[in-house]
């Protein structure tokens, strides 16, 4: 049972939940496992072509899977997985 | 609507101030009690994008994801980020939108010739298409 933080704006989504512990032997499946038990949840993490959303990174532990092995990096018990946005910006002068 | 407490406000402001003529970014912790935020801390976090930052920010994940760790060892939520525009509007732009996240509110601060002239609060969509203003409220003196 790996532990997935949720965060904060999610956790309407996750029975107001702030942390789950969910099984899978890989980091895909956990997801997976989270947005079985948390239907709702999976439009805010997922596109309407089941990929993840651009903004959305995923952390096991300190690392970020796109690192690692993806979907398929092994997660152990006592691992914990974070859901982390990308963000950036800017003037865009004259935007 | 979002309020910003007096220290997270000046931290904010002195921030924005201090990286002028970049721009700045950071993070905001408080809690959220129905539609209204209370920020009680700002992160200051790295601007990372690469050459110039006169108009443009990146925040390191690995920053948010330790911001969010200390809010939570808190008992506090990671609720928003700022950022500045320097020399001009408030205004949420095309490239805030295209890269933004709509879990948080996005509050820009306008830095007009080094000094802090007004702020706003923008909530992004899911589709990156559309951000609406959010009420925002801060000590005035």
């Amino acid at each position: 049972m790996a532990k997935i933080l949720i965060p904060t704006p999610l956790r309407q989504f996750a029975e107001k939940q702030d942390s789950v512990e969910l099984p899978g032997a890989t980091v895909g499946e956990v997801l997976g496992a989270l947005t079985a038990k948390f239907p709702d949840l999976k439009k805010h993490l997922y596109n309407d072509e089941g990929k993840l959303r651009s903004f959305v990174n995923v952390y096991l532990n300190d690392e970020d899977i796109r690192y690692l092995n993806k979907d398929a990096t092994p997660a152990a018990p006592a691992d914990t997985l974070s859901i982390v946005p990308s963000i950036a910006g800017g003037a865009n002068y004259g935007g | 609507m979002i309020h910003i407490e007096r220290n997270p406000w000046r931290e904010m402001v002195n921030h924005a101030q201090a990286a002028y003529p970049n721009e700045c970014c950071g993070a905001m912790i408080g809690s959220i009690d129905g539609e209204n935020k209370t920020v009680v801390r700002a992160l200051a976090l790295d601007n990372i994008s690469a050459g110039s930052q006169r108009a443009r920010y990146e925040l390191r994940p690995e920053d948010l994801l330790h911001a969010d760790r200390e809010a939570r060892e808190h008992k506090l939520d990671l609720i928003g980020i700022y950022h500045s525009h320097p020399d001009c509007g408030a205004y949420f732009s095309e490239t805030d939108l295209k890269n933004s996240c709509p879990w948080y509110s996005f509050i820009v601060l306008s830095i007009q010739s080094g000094v802090f002239d007004h702020a706003n609060s923008w909530l992004p969509n899911a589709e990156q298409t559309h951000a609406e203003k959010e009420e925002l409220t801060w000590p005035k003196s």
